[in-house]
């Protein structure tokens, strides 16, 4: 009977077929088996090594020892002494007498039975690798929206963020991209395609292009008005573009001259244009009130002030690379300064 | 009046070179000497497309550079800014060096797209004022440093329109004769519609990428701005198809990029599916090109650039989502 056991062994899962009093047992020695749970369409089984097995039934009332019954359904316990009863043998006898065939398959060629466990053992375990691998690369997929949180554009810290990746696929040898020997078809990303000629011919196109230029007669506007201006002499108006005064991103009003814009734009090293003249005024202004102060005659206190401040401009003068900070110093220099200096000259 | 396709022809393939004598006689701004070498080839075999996949060398570069490329469409949304990114860093990749410039002034998105924004502290308004150099104001991409990025100003200033477009002019002029070397390629991402940020924005352009979508309004907006864009002398444009879905061009539900480019009549740079990894790669800030493996899309955008440095166009195009073959192990993933 070992046979029918090892058998057995290899399929955890097996149906009941629910004739002869809603037992029937495909099982020569039932002391490895426990039945966990036994409701109207589902079973499942599994194995422990205790001895004995139990049947617990939701629907069904009948209780093969009478042991023990449980609320509105009923709940059976079997021990192995409960199978000595005539029937269950006598359905055991039959069943071990009339093996099904894949038991008589194994029994004949018993030396391939570890194979086939194996290899069924084998296929479990790779399904089992694949569910994890497909888990994992869910779990790591990049561009989700914990990315929006990582650039700081999403305020969440329950969010979890995964590392990037900054590897590239090589443009000049690239695997996602097969072509047939033939070259009319084309497999990209694992997905083929057939591949069909361009229908677009040199006179069609002439013919689109002389249907839109009849279509759209449209001249660059070069000069920008805004709502009220009148337009200047000797202009075309299809050139002029009107402005609305409250335009969110374009203004037709400028205070910088064109040829210093242009010279801004072209500069290639040195002191940006704005940041040297805020400088050289901010040195005129203090170069002014040292002469006041040489005019009026001061203590050696607030020479020493002078001098400090002094020292602290020509700081900002070596300075060369416009910052933000630069500029912060600056401000706060003036305002300091100015508010400052006026008082002490006040005191004096 | 040449024959058509089936309407659910799709996707971009590559560098394609096909001879058809059925469809037409030629090649659509292909490269003669691509079209020399394979001649005798296609008259021994006419009917059949071929197309010739270049990956193992690096394009060849055409035209005089920089060349100042502007990418518009007319409508909002169609994927100007995502168009932009791409290319620009296939560009990178492919080893020539790009400019991107943001001209969309109001509404600024191409840092955000290349995962850059905490970087621009400068934009081309600083520029112009004086309050710093322009090689201050680019914004070098650390993942591929020939790339680098020009905004033209932050999204509350002003840009005075009354030298808006000499500014951006001045602007490539000046990249042009730095000392650093000027770039192969500025890319200009143009602003929706065509008002003063679209006037500004194709200033200084040579050639355009017209960027659409396979519905109506978008090829109502783009027939228009093609015919603004030729008003203006620039005669080199060249389309790309964005969004394509399969499933809805087999049912019939949206045109094929066929349909589209018999409607505008114009070359194709490229035609680029639809793809979920497009959001996923505007939200990690990290252009589709550089995803590994690369998506579909960015496939597309990387072939689309490769045809922008030949100044070539596709000759034939994707048809029909053939099922691939599947092997015995294909439930184990193999």
């Amino acid at each position: 009977m070992s046979y029918i056991f090892n058998a057995l062994s290899l399929f955890p899962t097996q149906s009941l077929s629910n004739g002869n009093g809603g037992r029937e047992f495909k099982v020569g020695n039932v002391a490895n088996l426990e039945v966990l749970w036994f409701s109207k369409c589902r079973l499942r089984w599994s194995f422990r090594k205790a001895c004995g097995f139990r049947v617990k039934s939701a629907d069904n009332s009948i209780d093969s020892t009478g042991r023990e019954q449980v609320e509105g359904g009923v709940r059976v316990d079997f021990s192995t002494k409960a199978l000595e009863s005539d029937k269950m043998a006598g359905s055991l006898h039959w069943r071990i007498n009339d093996p099904p065939s894949f038991v008589v398959l194994v029994k004949r060629n018993a030396g391939s039975k570890y194979a086939v466990g194996f290899y069924i053992a084998l296929t479990i375990v790779l399904i089992v690798a694949k569910q994890i691998l497909s888990k994992r690369k869910i779990q790591t997929r990049h561009g989700s929206v914990a990315e929006l949180v990582k650039r700081g554009q999403l305020r969440s810290n329950r969010r979890g963020i995964s590392k990037l990746d900054l590897k590239y696929e090589d443009p000049f040898n690239n695997p996602q991209v097969k072509i047939e020997k033939n070259n009319s078809k084309i497999e990209m990303c694992g997905k083929v395609y057939r591949l069909a000629p361009v229908t677009l011919t040199q006179e069609q196109q002439l013919t689109h292009l002389q249907r839109r230029s009849r279509a759209y007669q449209w001249k660059r506007p070069t000069i920008f008005l805004k709502e009220g201006d009148l337009v200047p002499p000797n202009v075309d108006p299809d050139t002029v573009r009107w402005i609305p005064a409250n335009h969110p991103f374009a203004t037709t009003a400028t205070e910088l001259d064109e040829n210093l814009a242009q010279n801004n734009v072209f500069q290639k090293d040195g002191v940006p244009f704005r940041v040297r003249a805020e400088h050289e005024a901010l040195q005129k202004k203090l170069e002014a009130l040292q002469s006041a102060q040489n005019e009026i005659g001061i203590n050696q206190n607030n020479i020493h002030e002078w001098e400090r401040s002094a020292e602290r401009s020509s700081k900002l003068n070596e300075q060369v690379e416009p910052s933000a900070s630069l500029e912060k110093q600056n401000d706060e220099f003036s305002s300091t300064g100015n508010k400052n200096l006026p008082d002490k000259l006040d005191k004096l | 009046m040449a024959c058509r396709l089936p309407t659910n022809s799709f996707l971009s393939a590559s560098s394609f070179v096909h001879v058809s004598p059925s469809s037409h006689s030629l090649p659509i701004a292909s490269s003669p000497t691509k079209t020399l070498s394979t001649a005798s080839f296609y008259r021994r075999r006419p009917n059949i497309t071929r197309a010739v996949l270049q990956w193992n060398r690096k394009p060849q570069l055409a035209g005089e550079t920089p060349r100042v490329v502007v990418i518009t469409s007319g409508k909002g949304g169609v994927g100007k800014t995502t168009t932009t990114a791409n290319i620009g860093l296939s560009l990178a990749r492919l080893g020539f060096s790009v400019v991107a410039i943001d001209a969309d002034v109001g509404l600024r998105n191409l840092d955000l797209l290349l995962g850059l924004e905490n970087r621009v502290n400068y934009t081309a308004v600083e520029v112009i004022n004086g309050d710093c150099r322009l090689d201050q104001a680019l914004v070098r991409d650390k993942r591929w440093p020939s790339f680098e990025l020009l905004c033209i100003s932050k999204p509350r200033s002003k840009l005075p329109l009354s030298f808006g477009s000499k500014a951006i002019t001045w602007l490539v002029d000046a990249l042009r004769s730095r000392t650093a070397g000027h770039p192969d390629f500025v890319l200009i991402d143009c602003p929706a519609g065509i008002d003063a940020g679209f006037i500004t924005a194709i200033a200084p352009a040579d050639e355009a990428v017209l960027v659409t979508t396979p519905d109506i309004t978008a090829l109502r907006d783009a027939d228009r701005v093609t015919g603004l864009l030729e008003c203006d002398g620039i005669r080199d444009i060249k389309m790309i198809v964005n969004r394509v879905r399969t499933d809805l061009i087999r049912g019939e539900d949206m045109m094929s990029v066929l349909d589209v480019q018999e409607m505008l009549g114009l070359p194709l740079l490229g035609v680029i599916p639809e793809d979920a990894e497009v959001i996923k790669s505007t939200n990690r800030g990290f252009p589709l090109v550089l995803n590994k493996p690369p998506a579909l899309a960015g496939l597309a955008f990387e072939q689309a650039a490769w045809r922008l440095v030949e100044q070539d166009s596709m000759t034939a195009v994707m048809v029909e989502e053939e099922p691939k073959k599947r092997g015995f192990f294909s439930f184990f993933g193999g």
